[in-house]
C-alpha cells in the first residue's frame, strides 16, 4: 500500500534518536558479537526498513516491532539456547538504497530476514535474499508480484493487495445482502487493481455491478460523479482510492441527499478521512488489515510497545513482530540455522501470531488472508465484522 | 431530467469558485500581459489564512455567523497583501524586461508559495472545521443546500462589485485605459505603477475569497490545491477572452458546467481532458475568445 503524507524533518531526528538508544538497547541486552556465525553466539535477523526520509517513521515501528520480538523470545531462553539479535539497515525506501541494505544485511551474516516497507525497495532486497538462499520475510509490501515471482525465499506476514477485492466482494454480498453495486477508483495502480478484483469477485458472487469508473484525484468537486452513481441505483459503493478523495466523497454524498451505503478499501484508514467529511463519516466502513489495537491477541503487544517506546505500534509494526516471531519458530522446528532449513521449515510452518493464526502457501503468501471491516464511530475507527472461516460467517470482531 | 439539473446545480456552483479565480488572471493579464501563474497558489494561501482563522476562533466559540465572516475577511486581506507583495518583489522590477523574464518569475513565485506552505502547513491534508449548516432543499428532483446556494449569492455579489468598480470607479477606469493602452494611459497621468498593484490587489483579494470559500464548502485543503483550480481558472479566462472582466465571469461557470456535464455523462477521469481540450479549440479557432472582440490584440 501506497502511504501518502510525509514527515516533518524534526519527527526525522526523533526518530533517529529514539533508534540510537533502541538500538544500543538490543545490542547491550543480546550481548552477542555481529557476525558470529558460530553455535554459541546470537542468531542474526536482519530487519531492512527505511530510517531515513518520508517513511523513517514507519520503518522505526517496524523495528521496534523486531526488537520487541526478540526481546519476547530471548527472555522466553531464546531459540536452542542461543538468542536472537536484530541487525537493522535503512532502504529508505528506494529500489537501490535496498539493494544496498540487504548486501550490507547479508555479509553482517544474518540468517534470515524480516522486515521492509515499501514494495519499491522490497524487491530488489527479495532479489538478493534469493540469490544468497536466504529467507525473507516482509511485514509490510502488498504488491501481489513479491510473491509472484515465487521465490521460495519470498513470505509475508501482510495481506496482498488482490486479496482485498474478494474480501470486500463476500462481505458486501454475504453480509450487506448487496444486490447492485457501485465500485469507483482514482485510476492509480493500486487502486485500479483493487477494483477490478473487486469487481471480478462481485460479478462471481452473483451481485451486479452498476457502476465501475475512476474519479481524477485531487479535486474538490465530486458532486457530479456522486451524481451519476446515484443515477445506477445501486446499494452499496465500494471506493479503492484514498482518504482524501473518499472524505469529500462521503461528505458530498451526504450534501447531495444519496442514501447508498459507503465503503473504502484499505488506503482509507487514516483520521483526515474523518475531519474531511465530519458527521458524513459516521458509519462508513473500510476493509483493511487489522490495526494492532482491534486484535485481543495484540492487546499485550501494544501495552509493551507503549510502555517501551511511548507511542502506539504504528499499523506494521505488529507484522513484523509476526515475522521475526516466524522466523524463530521455524528455526526451532528446523533445529538448524541454515537458511536453507529455515526456508524449508517456514513452508510447513503453521504459527499462532499476535496478528491471528496464519501459515504461508506455496508462493509465500500469508494463508488465510487477513482482511476485517472496519467502520468510523465518532471520530475514530472501530474493528467491526471479520469472516469466520470455520462458520462461514461475518462475525463481530473478537 | 432531475439528474441534469442536478448536474447544472454542481456546474454553477463549482464554476462560480472558478470564475473568482478567473477574474485575477484576466484583470492581471488586462494590465500587464502577464499569465500570473502564482494566482493559485495565491488562492491556497487566502484557504490557509481562512482555516487557521476558522480553527481559532470556533475554539473560542464565536458565533459561526461571525466566524465565517472573519475568515472570509481574513482571507482576503491577506491574500490583498501577498498579491501586492508579490507585484513588488518578482514583477516590478522586470516589467521592462522580457515575456519570458517575467514569466519565469511567476513560475518561481508559484513554487515558493507552494514550498513554503508545505513548510509552514504541511504536507498532508488540513480539513476546515465543519461550521456550516448541512440543510438543503430539493425541487425537481435536484439537491442543493442552503451554504451552496450562499456561496453561489456571493460569488456572484463580490463579481458585481468588481464590476461596478471597474466601470464607476476612477481607479477602475484608470485600469480599464491601462489595459488598452499602458502608454497612452502614461501620457493622460495615471499613475501606472499604482493602478498596477490595484490590480493585483484586487485579483488577489478574489482569489483570497474563492479559497476562504471552498475550504469552507469542500472542508479538504492542502498546499498543491492552487494548481488544479489555477489551471481550470486559467482554462476559463481564455475562453473568456483573456483580459475581459465579463468574458471570464462567464466562461468560469461555463467551465465548472462542462467538467460537471463531463463527470455525469462521459467520466470523471476525462474531465480534465474535455476541458483542456475545449482550450485548444479556443485557441485555435476563436483565440480571442468567446466573446473576446472587446480587447484589441496589440504585440
Amino acid at each position: 500500500m501506497k502511504l501518502v503524507g510525509s514527515r516533518t524533518a524534526a519527527t526525522a531526528i526523533l526518530a533517529a534518536v529514539a533508534l540510537t538508544t533502541a538500538a544500543c538497547g538490543s545490542s547491550a541486552s543480546s550481548g552477542g558479537s555481529p557476525g558470529n556465525q558460530g553455535s554459541q553466539g546470537a542468531i542474526l535477523i536482519g530487519v531492512p526498513v527505511p530510517l531515513s526520509g518520508e517513511y523513517a517513521s514507519a520503518g522505526t515501528d517496524i523495528l521496534h516491532g523486531a526488537q520487541l520480538a526478540a526481546k519476547d523470545i530471548n527472555a522466553k531462553g531464546g531459540v536452542d539456547g542461543r538468542k536472537i539479535q536484530i541487525v537493522s539497515q535503512d532502504d529508505a525506501c528506494q529500489a537501490s538504497t535496498g539493494s544496498q541494505a540487504a548486501q550490507k544485511l547479508i555479509s553482517q551474516g544474518i540468517v534470515a530476514a524480516a522486515g521492509g516497507y515499501c514494495s519499491t525497495a522490497a524487491f530488489p532486497e527479495l532479489q538478493a535474499f534469493h540469490r544468497m538462499g536466504i529467507p525473507y520475510v516482509m511485514d509490510a509490501s502488498t504488491n501481489p508480484q513479491l510473491t509472484e515471482q515465487h521465490f521460495a525465499e519470498a513470505f509475508r506476514t501482510i495481506g496482498r493487495d488482490d486479496e482485498q477485492g474478494p474480501i470486500a466482494a463476500s462481505f458486501i454480498t454475504g453480509f450487506l445482502h448487496g444486490k447492485r453495486v457501485a465500485v469507483g477508483n482514482d485510476n492509480s495502480t493500486y487502486a485500479k487493481g483493487l477494483a477490478d478484483a473487486t469487481v471480478s469477485a462481485l460479478q462471481q458472487d452473483g451481485a451486479q455491478v452498476v457502476f465501475n469508473n475512476a474519479l481524477t484525484p485531487g479535486q474538490s468537486d465530486y458532486t457530479s460523479f456522486l451524481t451519476k452513481i446515484g443515477q445506477s441505483k445501486p446499494e452499496v459503493f465500494y471506493y479503492t482510492g484514498y482518504y482524501p478523495e473518499f472524505g469529500l466523497l462521503l461528505k458530498e454524498a451526504k450534501q447531495l441527499g444519496l442514501k447508498f451505503t459507503m465503503m473504502g478499501g484499505d488506503a482509507n484508514n487514516d483520521p483526515t478521512l474523518i475531519k474531511t467529511a465530519g458527521s458524513a463519516a459516521s458509519g462508513a466502513m473500510m476493509t483493511t488489515a487489522p490495526l494492532a489495537q482491534f486484535l485481543s491477541s495484540a492487546k499485550g503487544y501494544v501495552d509493551a510497545y507503549q510502555s517501551a517506546y511511548g507511542t502506539s505500534p504504528g499499523p506494521y509494526s505488529t507484522y513484523e513482530y509476526d515475522a521475526v516471531g516466524v522466523v524463530a519458530q521455524a528455526i526451532k522446528a528446523a533445529h538448524s540455522t541454515t537458511p536453507g532449513k529455515i526456508t524449508a521449515a517456514l513452508k510447513s510452518i503453521s504459527y499462532q501470531g499476535i496478528s491471528g493464526d496464519f501459515h504461508f502457501d506455496s508462493a509465500g503468501d500469508r494463508k488465510p488472508a487477513n482482511y476485517i471491516i472496519i467502520t468510523v464511530k465518532g471520530d475514530s475507527f472501530a474493528p467491526y465484522k471479520q469472516y469466520d472461516n470455520a462458520t462461514k460467517q461475518w462475525t463481530n470482531v473478537s | 431530467m432531475s439528474a441534469f439539473l442536478q448536474y447544472v446545480v454542481n456546474g454553477l456552483t463549482s464554476g462560480a469558485f472558478i470564475a473568482l479565480v478567473a477574474l485575477g488572471y484576466t484583470m492581471i493579464y488586462g494590465v500587464i500581459r502577464l499569465i500570473n501563474f502564482a494566482h493559485g497558489d495565491v488562492l491556497m494561501v487566502g484557504s490557509f489564512i481562512g482555516y487557521e482563522v476558522v480553527v481559532w476562533l470556533v475554539a473560542q466559540h464565536w458565533p459561526i455567523a461571525l466566524v465565517v465572516l472573519l475568515a472570509l475577511l481574513a482571507g482576503m486581506a491577506f491574500t490583498g497583501g501577498l498579491g501586492m507583495a508579490i507585484e513588488r518583489v518578482a514583477y516590478h522590477p522586470l516589467l521592462n524586461s522580457s515575456r519570458l523574464a517575467i514569466l519565469i518569475s511567476a513560475l518561481g513565485v508559484s513554487l515558493a508559495l507552494e514550498q513554503a506552505a508545505q513548510l509552514i502547513f504541511g504536507a498532508g491534508f488540513s480539513a476546515y472545521p465543519s461550521v456550516l449548516p448541512t440543510a438543503g432543499f430539493s425541487f425537481a428532483g435536484a439537491h442543493a443546500s442552503y451554504v451552496q446556494v450562499g456561496m453561489f449569492g456571493l460569488s456572484l455579489l463580490l463579481m458585481l462589485g468588481l464590476w461596478l468598480f471597474v466601470t464607476r470607479t476612477m481607479a477602475g477606469t484608470a485600469m480599464r485605459a491601462l489595459a488598452m493602452d499602458k502608454d497612452a494611459a502614461t501620457l493622460m497621468g495615471i499613475n501606472v505603477p499604482r493602478t498596477i498593484l490595484l490590480t493585483f490587489m484586487l485579483g488577489s483579494v478574489l482569489a483570497g475569497a474563492s479559497g476562504v470559500m471552498q475550504g469552507m464548502y469542500y472542508t479538504e485543503i492542502n498546499f498543491f490545491m492552487g494548481f488544479l483550480i489555477g489551471l481550470r481558472a486559467f482554462t476559463a479566462a481564455v475562453l473568456g477572452g483573456i483580459g475581459n472582466i465579463p468574458g471570464a465571469m462567464v466562461a468560469g461557470l461555463l467551465i465548472g458546467l462542462i467538467g460537471s456535464f463531463s463527470d455525469g455523462y462521459i467520466s470523471s477521469s476525462w474531465s480534465d481532458a474535455i476541458i483542456f481540450a475545449v482550450l485548444i479549440a479556443v485557441l485555435v479557432f476563436k483565440p480571442t475568445g468567446l466573446f473576446g472582440e472587446r480587447v484589441a490584440e496589440r504585440v
